[in-house]
This record gives C-alpha cells, structure tokens and sequence, in this order.
C-alpha cells in the first residue's frame, strides 16, 4: 500500500496547502455522506411504520440535498486540486525538455529517443491522472471511514467495534496476497514485454523469414507463444484477482454479518429500527474509499513509476560550468590543446578514449582514421562538447583552461556533419537556415547553390519552400549531406567543422561528386574529418591515428607515409588490389 | 450510428472473433450480470431482513431465510466477480492469440525478402498496440454496457410487474444513464478525442524531431525557439484535456442526479405501495437500499462509451490493413537443378509512378556466375531485385528460372535464392536459433560447423554460454560484421544455388568489409552471385560489373576491361582505393 506513495509527492511546491484545502472538502462530504444515510433511514421506517406520506417530506429533502451536495462535493474537489495539478505536470514537462536539452545527445543515446519522447508526452500525462488520484483518494481514505465509524460508535458500539477490526483484517490480507501477487506479477509484467517485444521482433523479422522461405510457417510459431503467455497470464492473474477476490469477500460478507446480527439484535429488542438501518446505509460507504482505493491501483501504479522515471531524469548530474570559455572567434592564431585527455562512458570501466594530446593551431585541416571502434566518433563528440572526459582542466582554447567543451562560447564556432545529418520537418530553406534563422531567401538561395543543390531544387515542386524530413519528402542520402554542407556555407562565422564518416554509406559515385563540393568549405577553417575512406586524407594536412582509444601516431601524411608505422600499416590493410 | 456502420462495414477483426467465442462471451455476462445482481440482493435483503427482524416476530424461523440469504448473496457477488474477471480475461487473451496471428499474415503477405531498412519498426508497434485497444474495447466498453444494459433491462421488467406506471418511469430515467448518456458522451467526446488525437499527433512528431536534432539544436544555441516550439501544442491539449475532465465530471454528476430521482420516484412508490399492511412495509427498505448497488454498473457506462473513438481508430486501421490481397497465382515446383536464370525485357513502373522504374532490362545469369551491379540510390536496383526474386509483378516482361516464370516458384522459392542484405535480422534468441533458421533440420553439428565456416566459432565458444549466447534486441549482442557473418553462416545451411548480395557491407569499415567479402567469395565460390554494391571495394571477385543508371544499365564489362577502357569507371576505382 505504502509502494504507492511516492515520498516526493509530498515535496511538491504547493502540496500541503491542497492537501489542507481537500481535507476540509473531504471532511464535509462524510458529514453529508452521513445526512444522507441518517434522512433516508428516517423516510423508511417512518413508512415501515405506517405513517402518512407527509412525514418523509423533511427528510426526503434532507436527503436529497445531502446527496446533490456529496457528488456536488466531488466535482469541487475534483476543480480545486486541478489547476495545481495540471501546474505541477506542466512544470514538471518543462523541466524534462530543458534538461534533456542540457543533457545533450549523449543523454538520447543513453535513453533512447522513443523512451524520451514517450516520457515527456505519456509519462507526464500518466504523471497527471496519478496525481489527480492519488491525493484525493489517500485524503478519502483516511478521513471518510473514520467519521462514518465514529458515527456508528454513537449509534450502538458492538457494529462500531465490528466493522473497526474487519479494517486491519482487509488490510492484512490484501498486504499478504498483495506481496504474493506482486512479485509473480513483475514476472508477469517481464513476461509481457517479452511476448510483445517477440512480436514486433518476429514482424521487424519478416523479410529475413521471407528470405529463409520461413515466414508462413511462423504464423502457427506467433499463436503459440501467445497462447503459452495466455496460460502463463491465467495462472499468475488467479492469484492476483485473489487479492481484490479478498477484499470483495471481506468487505460484502461484512455487510452481511452487519445485516444479520442488526436481525437478531432488533429480534431481542436490543436495538430500535432508526439506527439499525441507518448502520446498514452506512455499511458499505465504510468500505467504499478503501475499494476505490484498490479498484485504481493500476493506474496509480503506471503513474507512480512514470513520475519515478521522471524524476531520475530531472537528477541527473549535468555538464555544469558552460560558460568558463570568454567570448571566442575561431581565428588563424586560435589554438586548442588536449593534455592526456580520457574519456570512460558512465556505466563501463575500460576507457573509450585513453591519454589523448593534441596541439592544434589556426586553420588546419586534421584527419581522423582508425578501424571501427578505435574511438574515432568518441573523440569528435569530445571535440563538440557532447561528452566530458574524465579529468579536469585537461582542455584548453587559447590558453583558458576548461573542464570540458560544452562551452556556450565554443558551439558558436563549429558546425557538426554526422553520418546522417539530422533533417527537421519543416521546409528545406529552414532546414538550411536552421543555424542562422535571419538568413535572406538570396543567401539561402547562394548556399544551396553552393553545396551543389541548385539542380535537384528545381525539380522539386515548391523549390525551397519543399517540406522535407519525416513524414514530408525522402532526401537521399547525399542530399542529406549537401543540405548539411549548405548551412556551413551559409554561416561564415562558424570557423570550426567536425565531420564524423560523412560519406560511409553514400555509393562510390555520389561521394565521387559530393567530394567536389565539400571541398571548398576546407578553405579557411578548422576541419576534423573522421573517416575510413582513404581518398580523404590526400586532403588533409595533419592526420591523426587511433586504435582501440589511443592516439597511435599523428603527423602530416607524408610525414606518416615514412614512418612505416600504423598508419601505413592500416592503409594496407584497407587498399584493394591493382586492376 | 453511420460511423458505426462504416466501420464494421468490412470489418474481419472484431465481429468474426465475438462469433467464434460465443459460448465464453456469453458466460463472462452472465457472470457479469450475476456480480451485480448479488449486490442488489444482498442489499434487498438485508433491508427486508432487519425490517422484519425489528417485528420482533415470535420465532427466528421468520427470518431465517432472509437470514441464509444475507450470507448467501454475501458470498455469491465476490465468488461471481471473481470467476467473471478470470474468464472476461481468458476471454481476451485468447481472441489476442488469434490477432496476433491474423495481424502477422497480414504483415506477411506484403512483406518483401528485398528490405533497405528496418524503419518500419515504428508503425508495426502501433499496430501491436492496436491489439492491445481492441482488447480493451472488450474489457472497458463492451462488456460493462452489456451487463448494464442486461440489469436495466431486468430491473425495468422487475419493477414494471408490480407496477406499470413506476416501471415506465424507470424505463426513462435509467434509460438516460444507459443509453442517452453513453450516445451523448461519444459524440461530443468523438470530435474532442479526434481534435485531440491531432495535435497530439503534431505533438509527436514535433518532439521526435527535435530529440532526433538535439545536437543540432544544442550547437545552435537555440534555446528559446527549442522549448517554445513544443509551447502550442501543450497548451491546446491542456485546454482540450481540461474541457474533457470538466465535461467528465458533470456529466457523473448528473448521472446521480438521475440516480437521485430514481430514489425518490422509488421511495414515494413504496409510500403507497407498500403501506397497507405491516408486513408489506418490510419491502420499503428492501427497495430503498436495493437501489445505491444495483445502479452502480451504470455509473461508469458513459466513461466507456466515450473510449469507443479511440477504439475505433484502431479497428479501422487493422480492417484497413487487409484490403488489396494479390491474387494467388499457381504454384509449381522445380525437379531439375538450377541451370539459367534468364531476365527477359523486363520493366517495372510502381502503381502510383509517373516513369518506368526498370526499363527492359534482359540479361541470362548461368550457375557459377558472379554479377555485380553498381549505381548511385534512387535507380532502380533494390526494385529489380525485388522482380529477380517475384516479389514484384513486372510490367511487363518476365523472369525465368530453367524457363519457369518465377511467379510460380513462389513456394520453393528459398531453395533457390538466399539472400544476404543491408542489415539481416537477428532474432531475439539464441546464436544457435538464430543461424539454424537457415535450415530447421539442420543437425547441432550441421551449425557449428557452418558458424565454424564464416569463423565465428573461437568468438562464440569464448562466450560463457557459447552457442545459446542470446543475441539481444536485432542482434545488438554482435558487431555489424559479425551479424554479417552469422547470416552468412545461415545462408550456408540454407545452400540455394543463387545467392543475392544487397550491399552487405553498407555499414561496415573497410577492414572488415575487405575480410567480409573475402570470405563471402571464398565460402560462395560455386554459386551463382549478384552482388548490388555501392563501391568498388572487392570488384576483382566478380567477373562481370553492370552500371545501373535510371533503371538501365550504361556501363558493363569485365572489371579489368572497365578499367582499362573506361575513364569513368578508372576515375571511381582509383578514389575508392584511395589513389585520386
């Protein structure tokens, strides 16, 4: 029961003036709920005694105003406790989107983007319905029964006593069967996303299962598992109901019990009709919160763990200190020093990145090759402030010490070109101004030009104006890359430019006539160009070597080329035969 | 009511499933049914029990019915609810088995052996989540409105047998909660939950996006525009959302409002019904008390009903899945080894195409031969595999295997093709499983020495749990060139005599791309080859290279006689070694 009560709950700006407000509500209603209880028992067993129709006149509006008022109450408590709580989940969605965007790509990486991107739509909406239930049916149960009970003690205390000791006896049980149930349904729940992961696995698999000449038989493989988890579901949701099975049976047989002992009490004359009845009235609202209470425990459950997970994203250490470099313009005399830099990922021992020194000056164009896994993309993401290495004050620009490259003043120098730039949905000259919004449809129009655009711009049917991305128009992947290209040339004042494999997974042709145009944007910055395409380095004026995260040899080609060392040998190893 | 017509219309997911399971539907509202009548009755009488008790009648024979029965019903609602929750669970559960299967074929039957990309992950989670919704069309809509409309029923013919006119009453008020209400709730939540369904989607899409380029948004430095982009659409779904939940809750209200009526009308009956002698008044609070459980089912009816758009979304999208089926075309068998693939004139132009994407290509591939195809995306080679392999109709033209047209290898088609491509799935299972898909009967040693062939079986046999390694989600276990490797041990069991290579290197660095395709020429040497590949790397294992360009092919040759006659071809080779 205590599971579903997150303790943070209770730190949330403005909770305990609410829970205050609700309170007061919640108390009322009981009171009602009781008016209600006490002027229908009188409008009976005045006709029990034959009286004349005038008599329930009173108390029928008794009741009828004590029951609009209780559900009137409802709809009260409902509209106070909303806007705090649509507040507190909008906040607390703002917060999730500022701090993933300081968080970075790594973070993206880290989580994955659909996880992301449902954590902040249906994760803070499950957030929502948690909170909107959790506090007025916590705040329900723990004053509603309680004034009802009081109430019962003044009307004949051996029920009072009755239904005050069948309370702990629900709540033990449903603890008990609760447990039980509760670690057979994380298996469950395991289970379940087992079948359903097998099921979008078996369908991504399809054309495999196509190409094995397998994919009709699998059909008859889909229902037996779905069958098998349906017996596995059965025998695991019988113990599960039990517990609500429980709490049924000891909430309605109490009922009963009341029932029938009021009979033999009544018999004896022990007790008058009046508060007889208006006992049994009140039988069930006694159990009703706690009912409610469990008839929601699934939702409260999902929103529990939603706003959990929320929560571990918000405390997330983050990169501090972004704003130690000073204002800065990449220029000729610009210089940026690695000292031993090491870069080890958050959840493995072995470092991705080992004692990494560079010295690099002004406009250089530097190479950086290395077989899969030697640290190549690592490194550029150290370069781009996307990940912070292990030591501190090991990095520094101009000579200002820095902790890292996530400098504000750093990422206005650099454009970054990724295997597969990232293309938003929206049009493609917004795509292309993406870095410099202010930028005129001539100047676009010039950049386009440039990367070698201009051709397949006209023939698309609204040129610029185009919507590309998902869901709008496919771009290839070349164009991808020229589009990537255009927003370099279209921001002069960004002097620095990483590239990480840019043209892997282009064919030899395409590359062939992307590589004339990247060319030109060489001139006059820094580039890092991280590649194992070999005709790239006939470009580049310094290269440096890795191989499993260390920095194995660096110099000028040719200086490298007479050194016979790994950069040669990697060459060989890569280079096809003569024709 | 149009709307419900449109969309069962053709409907082949919900309506055929409620007939095969007729018997177990029927069971868990009859159980349904029976929860809720026990709580009435155990109300009804309790109130009539302690009534008379309160007679003080001379001996206790006289409440000793009420008095069994109190227990009785007691014990009978939990025991009913239980059983009714077990099988309405059951129920579903079975009904998912047969979605899933029927979803799968469906899938199926559209899939093509010759994919680029796993992209479509995305949309085939939705339809798994469709699943899912219409299993809670049955839980939370279907089988509470029938139950209350089952218990509305029984208490109108109840009470109208006493008493005509007090029955039609009942028939009015409670008919607002069951049936006007409900109808209410779905129109006006219809429009709200499509709107919303909207900018929800926008939402998505917007959010994805700038997750997908947080990098760049990040380098931008454009905060302000990145957190105000998603401002709009939040604020219209809180607005939308609150007007739902206000919507919601006086709508509840006014179901007690009804509820209230009920009592009254009720009580001002027994008023002159019931009082005429004493022991008739004993019913006065059999009724009263009856009421509060016996309308609670019809409480949350609306609530379900007003799901039902969202429901509908999915049942549409499922029945839509199914339209267009191909035709099946007869199959036959081949009882002859391969001996000539012949394509003859082909040409290809998709339904919603302006131009011939392959354009009368003809070309006969003898067993042994090794064919590479070269050209830059967009031209047309993934469509011409597609043809080579019949999962494409041509236009026109044909593609004979020993002179059968290959629409009608169909069935035997994975004895004469295996394919190798960009990314070969792996299954979320074991290496073992994995690769033995090549083969069902393949025998444990048939697989390790297969795994031994592409020389996976140091690395495999170093791993604690050696060849029931799991290969995680797609295989994530193993790097690119290794799952390469896996497949490619699976297409040594499958042995088809024409093995199609669909850029398997794509995604691969040039060293193991170079050992990769060593060893694919090596294992492969007596087999027939078409290699579609997007650079030059290993042309020397091919004995023919074809240039595609707007779906025919300009360039074609030896790669020795390319090279020497073909400046186009020199220039290419020599950037791709690195020499320009």
């Amino acid at each position: 029961m205590k599971s579903l009560i997150d303790k943070r709950l209770f730190d949330l700006p403005g909770m305990k003036k609410y829970a205050a407000i609700l309170g007061v509500l919640i108390f009322i209603q009981a009171v009602a709920i009781i008016a209600q209880a006490r002027a229908l028992s009188i409008a009976i067993v005045n006709l029990w005694n034959l009286q004349s129709i005038n008599t329930i006149v009173v108390p029928a509006i008794v009741f009828t105003v004590a029951f609009m008022g209780r559900h009137l109450l409802t709809v009260v408590e409902n509209r106070v406790l909303f806007p705090f709580v649509e507040k507190t989940s909008g906040d607390m969605r703002e917060d999730l989107m500022a701090k993933i965007f300081r968080l970075g790509p790594a973070e993206i990486d880290k989580r994955g983007t659909g996880n992301i991107v449902t954590m902040a739509l249906e994760g803070i909406d499950q957030v929502q319905t948690y909170l909107m239930l959790v506090i007025i049916k916590i705040l329900d149960m723990s004053i509603t029964p309680w004034l009802i009970l009081l109430y019962v003690l003044f009307l004949r205390w051996e029920q009072a006593i009755f239904l005050f000791a069948i309370f702990p006896i629900i709540i033990l049980f449903m603890i008990i069967l609760g447990l039980a149930a509760q670690s057979k349904a994380d298996r469950q729940y395991e289970g379940y996303q087992r079948l359903s992961n097998h099921f979008v696995d078996t369908l991504r698999g399809l054309p495999t299962l196509k190409q094995l000449g397998l994919s009709k038989r699998y059909a008859d493989n889909v229902y037996e598992v779905s069958e098998s988890y349906r017996k596995e579901t059965m025998s695991t949701l019988r113990i599960a109901l039990t517990s609500t099975f429980a709490l049924d049976f000891f909430t309605t047989l109490s009922i009963a019990v009341v029932a029938v002992f009021l009979g033999f009490d009544l018999m004896d004359g022990k007790v008058l009709l009046l508060p007889a009845l208006t006992i049994l009235v009140l039988a069930p609202e006694y159990f009703l919160p706690i009912r409610n209470f469990a008839n929601d425990y699934h939702a409260t459950l999902n929103g529990k763990n939603a706003m959990s997970a929320v929560m571990d994203v918000l405390h997330e250490p983050e990169m501090t200190e972004r704003e130690i470099l000073p204002d800065l313009k990449w220029e000729k005399g610009s210089t940026l020093k690695l000292d031993q830099v090491s870069l080890t990922y958050p959840d493995t021992k072995v470092p991705t990145l080992k004692d990494i020194s560079i010295n690099i000056k002004g406009m250089q164009k530097i190479g950086i090759i290395g077989a899969s896994g030697s640290g190549k993309s690592t490194l550029i993401n150290l370069i781009g402030g996307f990940l912070s290495p292990d030591g501190k004050n090991q990095i520094s620009i101009n000579g200002h010490q820095l902790p890292h490259l996530n400098q504000a003043n750093w990422q206005k120098n650099f454009l970054y070109i990724p295997q597969n730039p990232y293309l938003f949905h929206a049009t493609l000259a917004d795509n292309i101004s993406f870095y410099v919004s202010a930028a005129t449809s001539e100047e676009i129009n010039n950049a386009a030009a440039k990367a070698g655009l201009s051709d397949w711009i006209k023939t698309l049917p609204d040129g610029l104006n185009t919507m590309i991305g998902e869901g709008a128009r496919t771009v290839s992947g070349g164009q991808a890359q020229r589009i990537a290209l255009a927003r370099a040339f279209l921001d002069p004042s960004r002097k620095v430019l990483l590239f990480d494999e840019p043209t892997a997974h282009l064919d030899i042709e395409t590359e062939a006539s992307l590589k004339n145009d990247i060319l030109p944007v060489f001139n006059d910055h820094l580039v890092f160009f991280a590649t194992h395409r070999l005709h790239w380095i006939g470009e580049m004026d310094y290269v440096l070597v890795m191989d499993h995260g260390r920095l194995v040899e660096q110099g000028t080609p040719d200086e490298l080329a007479q050194r016979n060392g790994d950069y040669v040998k990697l060459r060989s190893e890569m280079e096809a035969a003569d024709l | 009511m149009k709307n419900l017509r449109k969309t069962f219309a053709n409907d082949t997911w919900v309506m055929p499933y409620l007939r095969k399971y007729k018997g177990l539907l029927i069971l868990v509202l009859f159980l349904g049914f029976m929860t809720f009548f026990s709580g009435g009755a155990l109300m009804f009488n309790s109130g009539y029990l302690i009534s008379e008790a309160a007679r003080q009648p001379s001996s206790i024979i006289y409440i000793y019915v009420p008095v069994v029965l109190a227990r009785a019903f007691g014990i009978a609602r939990p025991v009913f609810r239980y059983i009714e929750r077990l099988t309405s669970h059951n129920w579903v559960l079975r009904i998912v088995s047969d979605f899933r299967k029927k979803l799968y074929q469906t899938v199926e039957s559209k899939a093509s052996a010759i994919q680029r990309s796993h992209q479509t992950g995305d949309i085939l989670s939705i339809l798994a989540d469709d699943i899912e919704h219409i299993e809670n069309l049955y839980l939370r809509t279907v089988f509470p409105m029938v139950i209350g409309w089952l218990l509305y029923i029984f208490v109108v013919i109840g009470v109208g047998s006493l008493n005509l006119v007090v029955g039609l009453l009942m028939l009015l008020l409670l008919g607002v909660i069951t049936i006007v209400m409900p109808l209410a709730s779905v129109a006006t939540n219809g429009v709200r939950e499509f709107k919303q369904h909207q900018i929800q989607h926008e939402f998505y899409t917007n959010l994805t996006d700038e997750v997908l380029g947080l990098g760049d948004w990040l380098i931008s430095g454009r905060y302000d525009d990145f957190i105000n982009l998603q401002k709009k659409p939040i604020k219209e779904i809180a607005a939308l959302r609150k007007q739902d939940h206000y919507f919601q809750w006086w709508r509840s209200f006014f179901v007690q409002f009804i509820v209230l009526l009920t009592t009254l009308v009720l009580l001002v009956w027994s008023a002159y019904q019931f009082t005429e002698t004493k022991s008739l008044a004993n019913w006065v609070a059999a009724f009263a008390l009856a009421i509060f459980p016996a309308v609670s089912p019809f409480v949350n009816m609306s609530q379900g009903a007003s799901e039902w758009p969202v429901y509908r979304r999915s049942i549409e999208r499922v029945n839509a899945l199914d339209s267009g089926d191909k035709q099946p075309v007869k199959q036959t068998t081949l009882n002859e080894p391969f001996n000539e693939l012949s394509i003859d004139n082909l040409t290809f132009k998709y339904a919603d195409g302006d131009r011939d994407v392959v354009k009368n290509i003809s070309m006969d591939i003898h067993p042994g031969e090794k064919i590479a195809l070269l050209g830059p995306s967009g031209t047309g080679k993934s469509t011409f595999l597609k043809l080579v392999v019949g999962d494409l109709t041509p236009s026109d033209g044909q593609v004979l295997v020993n002179n059968q047209n290959i629409l009608n290898l169909q069935d035997v088609r994975s004895s004469l093709f295996g394919i190798l491509d960009q990314q070969p799935y792996l299954f979320d299972t074991t290496v073992m499983n994995n690769v033995r898909l090549g083969n069902v009967d393949a025998t444990d040693q048939q697989v390790k020495d297969a795994i031994a062939a592409v020389d996976l079986k140091d690395l495999i046999e170093s791993l604690p749990d050696k060849y029931d390694t799991q290969v995680q989600e797609a295989g994530k276990r193993f790097s690119g060139g290794e799952r390469q490797r896996l497949s490619l041990a699976r297409i040594l069991l499958q042995d088809a005599p024409i093995i199609i290579l669909d850029e398997p290197t794509v995604s691969l660095d040039p060293i193991t791309e170079k050992k990769l395709l060593d060893k694919v020429f090596e294992l492969l040497h007596d087999k027939t080859i078409i290699w579609v590949t997007h650079h030059l790397a290993g042309i020397t294992h091919v004995d023919q290279v074809r240039f595609m360009e707007h779906g025919q092919f300009d360039m074609q040759g030896t790669p020795q006689e390319l090279y020497k006659t073909q400046a186009r071809f020199r220039q290419l080779y020599d950037l791709d070694r690195g020499k320009a």
